[in-house]
């Protein structure tokens, strides 16, 4: 009871301080007044009373002082007026303030941008009810029914996995995929989850409106049904309270919208609807999918249960399938992985790495700004020393000082959190595909909590030692002006050149980091694609099965298409592919081998199933080494046309030309080859070349293909002579990704580009800052023997040798940060192997470049300076002492 | 009249002379340096820059606790009185102050 009247008069103390500091006042004032009785009732005059009481009392300040010291609240009191001394302080120097916060705004700016990444895709967990819990399958499938065709069971289906109901609470399985959103204005596509009836109950998650798949809406020929994204509601349905029930149109069937996703749901893959997967998966489930559905399984562990064991139930249920020509290759602890690991994949070390990258670049910028300030400090030790004389505690000059670097730590961390808001966005393409849609980059509290820890750490780390350092500056010998000059004495002088020795370090290290990112990006574009983009115009489409349910259909679209294109004048050449090349991922593979002589295991060949109408390998700029392009089967026979790349015809007919033998194809159909067509790299530039073999689209015209144009008119203006052919065609047909070939290909390496980009700015920061650092040292260095370059210029000193003496001090400055620069790049650049490519991690060029352009840069700031000294009036160097 | 021996007074001691003086009856500051010196004979001086802080001290502990009150001159005073836990920290530190002040008596009278 007693304890909390005292907390509370304490708190009272603290946070009404008016309050508290008027009933002292009267309090005082009543002591005093009871004193001056005291003394009149002594005897005194009333003057007299008064002056004893006065002298007796002691002043009232000191007073004050005393209680407030005893209140505690004198810290927060200090602390509010040590922020307002700083922030004057920094108005009065506007230009150096600017300089100091646009530094520590870069660099806190650029690491929180980058932790806004790493948090999204490595700290976060996974927006999902108890996401530890949740794991990835492997080696478990779904089954297959196709009309009429059983397929051998090779492996445990989904319903093995489910009965394993002590293990796992829930099993199942998504796929991402794409449709044709139709009936509601301009036919759009639009990204579609197919997913078991269980995979929101798994992930925990629940339907905003409405309500969630049921058990019998996953069995084939369901009524159709869809649950849509609170995104897709607002736009396409208008938030309608009552979309229920409303119908939406996809790939040409209408589907009842049975529920709406809350707010921020899109998984996998920013999905906008979800459609339920039917067990077994039937054609009419290959709706969203080109050739293949790419499934994955998803599965909450039993309350209880331990990873470990759901790995050896899962081996135990594998063991009966292993069979002697397709073993079991995957280990226990890559059967059953944890989800979120599974999805990030290796994007996370390769946001790792950048991570550190931007740590080195904070670490530039905070030496930079500590070297500012310790020149600042320098400069103001006339008057540092003045207040210690007059009784300030070096606690609180020190207290002062500090004041105002956590000031430009804050203000520059302010301006750091713009940047990174800004800088975010570019950020999204770091983010692994398959977490995308559960990991969206924001700048939220756990951002910005980081950002104020950096800042904040960034402020001490670079206040508190140029606040030590200045300290220590003797008292006498600052004020008597003469001795060290305005540089700054030795000691100081030499602990600046230290920090520039390191920022050029540093720097270095950067630069040949950025050296390599850009040598890498440059042999990934020279790499040989196998085609000439340019000029190339492209985009895709999904032909709905309602629209064309028959092969016939189909291959008359196609020809309609192809037809039209042929017509207009600006067109070159067009044609249509299954599957577009350098798209990032590439589709299926067949088995094929020479007639009747199918080799042994080892030398198997898979090839990449292509189908595509004769003009494809002019369009596209593919050379043909041999032969013709496939065209129809001729009437009357059963084989087929194909044409091989160099890569297979090599490996089954090596030195002979394989045209006029046939091709068997995955043990079951024949084609004749009639020509060989020079490599084309499948999904991106760093792909490996593989076989492959193109077979007639119009033979089997597939519903998802890509139309290709070459013209005499820029790519960008074909796009458009391609999308009205489809519409003069098929009106209501939805197109997508309509790009240039070129646009196609930059896709693929845009988490690189982007990577080198960042990579390469921070060196470029980093180089400036380096810059500035040499500058900075080299001006104080001159600055301080103004008076000895003075008279030595007087005295007849050639003034470019003055200014080779200023360069060459700076040039040494550089060179000794080299080594270290060297050495540190060397050690670390191990960490960037899963970033290059096609260079080593030690390649000479980069790391003879970068020390070139540094010490080159090095030369020119340290230039300006010697330019300055070299021109220095003797008679006014003698006048500033 | 000017007194000629005046002592400062340790600062641990003045915390437990307040708490007596105020055992006897609530009091104003000034009252409580008045009593502290009368009752010592002049021995013990309390100056206003020990007092007050000391004052201040003990009511953020929860020892005291104040009011403001009519003075007996009519100003407004306040006064300062103890409380329950004050009462027991006199008690306990009056106990351990005798020890003290015997344990220094006996190293005086050995040496």
């Amino acid at each position: 009871m007693s304890l909390m009247k005292g907390l509370k008069a304490r708190l009272t103390s603290i946070f009404r301080p008016r309050a508290a500091e008027s009933r002292m006042e009267e309090e005082l004032r009543f002591h005093l007044e009871m004193e001056i009785d005291k003394n009149i009732r002594a005897g005194m005059p009333p003057g007299e009373a008064r002056r004893r009481a006065m002298i007796s009392f002691g002043g009232l300040d000191g007073h004050r002082e005393a209680m407030r010291d005893g209140r505690g609240a004198r810290l927060v009191g200090d602390l509010g007026r040590d922020m307002r001394v700083a922030l004057r302080g920094l108005a009065r120097n506007p230009g150096f303030a600017a300089v100091a916060v646009l530094t520590v705004g870069i660099g806190v700016g650029a690491t929180t941008a980058v932790f806004s990444a790493v948090d999204a895709v490595l700290l976060r967990p996974l927006p999902f009810a108890e996401p530890g819990r949740l794991v990835e399958l492997d080696e478990i499938v779904i089954p297959y029914h196709t009309e009429g065709r059983e397929y051998p069971k090779s492996r445990p289906y989904i319903t093995d996995a489910r009965a394993l109901t002590d293990t796992f609470t829930d099993v199942a399985a998504y796929a991402p995929g794409g449709m044709n959103l139709g009936g509601l204005g301009t036919p759009r596509r639009i990204r579609v989850g197919v997913v078991t009836a269980n995979f929101l109950s798994a992930l925990g998650v629940r339907p905003l409106l409405g309500r969630d798949f049921t058990a019998d809406e996953e069995v084939p020929g369901a009524p159709p049904v869809a649950l849509v994204s609170y995104g897709l509601w607002g736009t396409a349905m208008g938030a309608d309270p009552d979309a229920v029930g409303r119908a939406i149109t996809l790939n040409g069937h209408t589907h009842e919208v049975v529920g709406v996703m809350p707010r921020g749901f899109a998984f996998p893959d920013e999905a906008e609807v979800w459609l339920p997967m039917s067990i077994p998966i039937t054609s009419a489930t290959f709706d969203a999918f080109r050739q293949y559905i790419p499934s994955r399984l998803v599965a909450r562990l039993a309350p209880g249960v331990t990873i470990e064991q759901a790995r050896s139930r899962a081996r135990a249920l594998l063991a009966p399938y292993e069979q002697p020509d397709r073993p079991v290759e995957a280990t226990p602890a890559e059967l059953v992985r944890p989800l979120h690991r599974s999805l990030v994949g290796n994007g996370g070390t390769e946001l790792l790495v950048l991570l550190g990258v931007t740590a080195l670049v904070l670490l530039v910028a905070s030496t930079n700004v500590a070297n500012l300030l310790l020149s600042r400090a320098v400069a103001r030790r006339h008057e540092i020393a003045l207040r210690s004389m007059l009784g300030a505690s070096s606690f609180r000059l020190i207290r002062q000082l500090l004041a105002e670097s956590s000031l430009l730590a804050l203000l520059g961390g302010a301006a750091g959190v713009a940047v990174a808001v800004m800088g975010a966005q570019l950020l999204n393409t770091l983010v692994p595909s398959a977490l995308s849609g559960a990991a969206p980059i924001r700048v939220d509290i756990r951002v910005l909590g980081f950002a104020l820890a950096v800042a904040v750490t960034t402020g001490l780390a670079f206040g508190l030692w140029p606040a030590l350092a200045a300290r220590r500056t003797s008292a006498a010998g600052a004020l008597k002006g003469g001795g060290a000059g305005p540089g700054g004495d030795t000691e100081t002088s030499r602990l600046r050149r230290l920090c520039v020795v390191g920022e050029v370090a540093l720097a270095l290290m950067l630069l040949i980091g950025s050296s390599l990112m850009l040598r890498s990006l440059h042999r990934l574009l020279s790499t040989e694609s196998g085609l000439q983009p340019e000029g190339v115009a492209t985009l895709e489409l999904t032909l709905a099965r309602a629209d064309y349910p028959t092969t016939a259909a189909r291959r008359q679209f196609y020809e309609g298409v192809l037809d039209r294109l042929r017509r207009n004048p600006q067109v070159v050449a067009a044609a249509a592919i299954n599957e577009l090349p350098l798209r990032g991922q590439w589709g299926v593979a067949f088995l094929v081998y020479p007639e009747g002589a199918r080799p042994e295991r080892d030398h198997l060949q898979y090839a990449q199933d292509l189908r595509v109408t004769p003009e494809y390998f002019r369009t596209m700029g593919i050379r043909i080494l041999q032969g013709r392009p496939p065209g129809p089967r001729p009437a009357g026979t059963e084989v087929g046309e194909v044409a091989i790349n160099e890569a297979l015809a090599d490996a089954y007919w090596p030195g002979q030309s394989p045209i006029g033998a046939r091709l068997q194809w995955q043990n079951d159909m024949l084609y004749e080859i009639v020509g060989v067509v020079s490599n084309v790299r499948p999904g991106s530039l760093d792909d490996e070349v593989i076989p492959q073999a193109y077979y007639s689209l119009l033979d089997t015209p597939y519903d998802n293909a890509a139309l290709v144009a070459r013209g005499r008119i820029p790519a960008e203006d074909l796009t458009g002579v391609l999308q009205e052919a489809v519409r003069a065609v098929a009106p209501g047909q939805a197109v997508y990704n309509v790009r240039t070939m070129e646009e196609v290909i930059a896709g693929t390496i845009a988490p690189r580009h982007t990577r080198t980009a960042l990579i390469t700015t921070f060196g470029l920061v980093a180089l400036c800052l380096a810059a500035v650092g040499v500058y900075g040292v080299i001006a104080f260095g001159v600055a301080r023997r103004t008076r000895e370059i003075g008279i030595r210029l007087a005295l007849g000193a050639n003034p470019r040798r003055v200014i080779g003496g200023v360069v060459a001090e700076g040039l040494l400055l550089a060179l000794a940060g080299t080594v270290p620069g060297l050495a540190g790049a060397w050690m670390l650049s191990r960490y960037l192997e899963s970033l290059v490519y096609g260079v080593s991690t030690t390649d000479p060029v980069a790391f003879t470049a970068a020390p070139v352009a540094l010490l080159a840069i090095a030369t020119l700031a340290a230039l300006v300076p010697a330019w300055r000294a070299s021109r220095i009036n003797a008679v006014e160097a003698m006048r500033v002492e | 009249m000017a007194r000629e021996s005046r002592s400062e007074v340790l600062r641990g001691a003045i915390d437990l002379l307040v708490l007596k003086t105020l055992a006897l009856e609530p009091m104003h500051g000034w009252g409580i340096g008045q009593r502290i010196e009368q009752i010592s004979g002049g021995e013990l001086l309390v100056r206003q820059g020990s007092l007050y802080p000391a004052l201040q001290r003990l009511e953020h502990a929860g020892l005291i606790e104040s009011e403001w009150g009519p003075s007996e001159s009519n100003r407004r005073a306040r006064y300062y009185s103890l409380t329950r836990a004050g009462r027991r920290a006199l008690e306990k530190e009056t106990e351990s102050w005798r020890r003290f002040a015997a344990a220094i008596e006996v190293v005086l009278e050995t040496t």
